[in-house]
């Protein structure tokens, strides 16, 4: 089975431990990058010990030092990231940041869910929203 | 050039003042053409008055002076004499008069110089009459004059004369007076017309003036009233103000009031988004870290430690609420919803479903109407009240019931449940914020949901009641001014 790598970019670190939890229980062939903002996901993508173009970037919008938008548009500066599919990961749910995301032709847009007492009310824990999630964006890549 | 508003109130005024004046001025002129009139026409009679005085005096002396001579009674004399001392102050005063009349000063020389002939002869008969009756002198100058004068008419035909001239001169005076006269009616009339026509145009000026302003006056505070009303309801609007006149400071002031509202207004639901999402992210986070403690050494915890955990996870569900809770709070009244038409019926099963237990039973009146209202926070309104009712669920079976009763301006809905009931002491209390008369450690009982109820029915310009006893359920009343949609059939 072909590996899968993803570049997870999310400055919270609970979300980044969320995000491995669910892969964890998923047990498939995925390769997992992490950065906590834009400038460390550069250094990954471009820099002297750059890792391989991942298949798939899941991006926060909101971090400090350079932002998720800051960061999309560096990223198109380069063709060779073209392929890569792009998810932006945040909690707003504002038409400006969506709207943003589709002018940089992103695959998708995830909402976090921040009322956990709805989600325990469903029992939908964050392991089961990331997990849902992944699959979601993997599906593709392993048909 | 554009007057302000004191300049235009000022000129209106001046206006005014300066109709005034000028009819003032001109009633002056016209009163004095009046007194003018008047006083000639006085003037005139009183030449008429006088020349019938001289004329009577006159006819007097002659009739005296015949008494005498047929008589030769000397009483006669006495009242010759004194009207000759009376007549020369009546003449001054005539020729006075007439004196600005050189036509009838003429005739009035005339009168007097045949009168003075006429007194010679008079004289001089008398005195030639003296000596016939005097038995000490003997004369006869009496007959001789008797007999070349009084014999030939001499006197008479002076009288005669005398007579026609006053006839002359007091004809030549009545036309006077009677032109006089019709010049006096006739300034009358002049003066009542132009000041009848002047305080016309000063009141018209007036009247025209003070609606004028009044109305510039009226625009101006009505735009800004519109405004006020507008700032009021949530919309921060400005007024576009061309006049620059003494309101523009306060139109100014309302403009620069509604861009600040506006601008905190902004502010605040980003506040409000902020304060949601950055407190919100660590609470989820801890939350977290609860949950995979379990998860992940479930079987190494003991009792007690599942317990503190639990606890731990229903504090911050909690706070949650509280947050949530707040944030709907502080968004009621800021953000107008638009107006729709509600089925209650239908909006009412809706919340049942989606928040009403299976083992509870729900009763809604049959009357339940179809309102034009914002159906948000009517359904903001129920929500909250019912599920008031299933949280506080008494020992027997829930029971909800729902009814609706047509008021003046709206509907009183009744949300009746027969669950603990309130205590009346606490009746005042339930709708303050985080009031609650549960424990704190209960997950839906943050103390917000009155509160929430009674500021969207407040804002709303209705009302909240509660009829409640401790045990026995409880009754929320609620007044809802709404507009009924009528059915067609």
């Amino acid at each position: 089975m072909k590996e899968i790598s993803i570049l997870l970019i999310e400055d919270d670190e609970l979300d980044v431990i969320s995000f491995e939890r669910a892969l964890k229980k998923i047990n498939l062939p995925i390769i997992l990058y992490t950065a906590f903002n834009g400038i460390e996901a550069l250094e990954l993508l471009r820099g002297k010990q750059r890792i391989s173009i991942p298949d798939i970037i899941v991006l926060d919008l909101n971090m400090p030092k350079m932002n998720g938008g800051e960061f999309l548009a560096e990223l198109r500066k380069d063709s060779t990231f073209n392929d890569v599919k792009i998810f932006i990961m945040t909690t707003s749910n504002e038409d400006r940041d969506r709207s943003r995301g589709d002018e940089f032709g992103v695959t998708g847009y995830i909402i976090k869910p921040l009322n956990f007492n709805e989600n325990t009310k469903r029992n939908v824990s964050m392991d089961n929203f990331m997990h849902f999630q992944i699959m979601k964006m993997v599906g593709d890549q392993l048909n | 050039m554009k007057l302000r508003l004191s300049g235009k109130i000022i000129a209106s005024f001046s206006l005014i003042i300066i109709f005034s004046f000028i009819s003032f001025g001109v009633n002056l002129k016209l009163s004095s053409d009046v007194n003018r009139d008047t006083e000639y026409l006085t003037k005139s009679e009183a030449i008429i008055r006088n020349s019938a005085k001289i004329h009577k005096s006159i006819l007097e002396m002659q009739s005296n002076f015949r008494g005498y001579l047929l008589t030769e009674n000397k009483s006669f004399l006495d009242p010759y004499y004194s009207s000759i001392k009376e007549m020369s102050g009546l003449v001054d005063e005539q020729r006075k008069l007439i004196s600005d009349s050189p036509a009838q000063v003429a005739r009035f020389n005339d009168i007097q110089i045949l009168h003075n002939q006429w007194l010679k002869y008079a004289n001089a008969l008398i005195e030639a009459k003296f000596k016939q009756i005097d038995p000490k002198i003997i004369s006869s100058e009496y007959e001789m004059l008797f007999e070349q004068k009084l014999r030939k008419e001499f006197g008479k035909k002076m009288t005669d004369e005398i007579s026609n001239k006053f006839k002359e001169f007091d004809k030549t005076e009545y036309r006077v007076r009677k032109g006089r006269r019709a010049k006096l009616s006739e300034s009358i009339a002049i003066a009542k017309q132009v000041t009848m026509l002047l305080a016309i145009i000063t009141i018209s000026v007036g009247v025209l003036s003070a609606f004028y302003i009044t109305h510039i006056i009226i625009k101006r505070i009505k735009s800004m009233v519109v405004l006020a009303d507008n700032i009021s309801k949530g919309r921060f609007e400005t007024i576009v103000d061309i006049e620059k006149d003494e309101l523009s400071q306060l139109s100014d002031s309302l403009n620069v009031m509604s861009e600040k509202l506006k601008k905190s207004f902004s502010e605040l639901d980003n506040y409000a988004y902020v304060v949601s999402h950055d407190l919100k992210v660590p609470l989820r986070g801890i939350y977290n870290l609860a949950h995979w403690m379990e998860e992940d050494y479930g079987n190494e915890l003991s009792p007690e430690m599942h317990k503190y955990l639990d606890k731990l996870k229903g504090r911050v569900e909690r706070m949650e609420s509280l947050i949530n809770g707040l944030l709907e709070y502080s968004k009621i009244g800021r953000t107008s919803q638009p107006l729709e038409e509600v089925n209650m019926n239908e909006l009412l099963a809706d919340i049942i479903d989606s928040t009403v237990p299976e083992d509870f039973e729900v009763r809604l009146s049959n009357n339940l109407p179809v309102i034009f209202t914002e159906r948000l926070r009517i359904q903001q309104v129920f929500s909250n009240l019912i599920s008031n009712a299933v949280k506080y669920k008494g020992n027997k079976s829930g029971l909800i019931t729902i009814t609706s009763k047509e008021v003046p301006d709206g509907f009183e809905f009744t949300v009746e449940d027969n669950g603990v009931g309130i205590s009346p002491e606490y009746h005042n209390k339930i709708f303050g914020l985080f009031q609650t008369l549960r424990e704190k450690h209960e997950v839906e009982s943050t103390g917000i949901g009155l509160s929430i109820v009674k500021k969207i029915i407040e804002d709303n310009k209705g009302s909240i009641r509660v009829v409640s006893n401790e045990g026995e359920g409880a009754s929320f009343i609620f007044k809802w001014p709404a507009i009924k949609v009528v059915m067609p059939v």
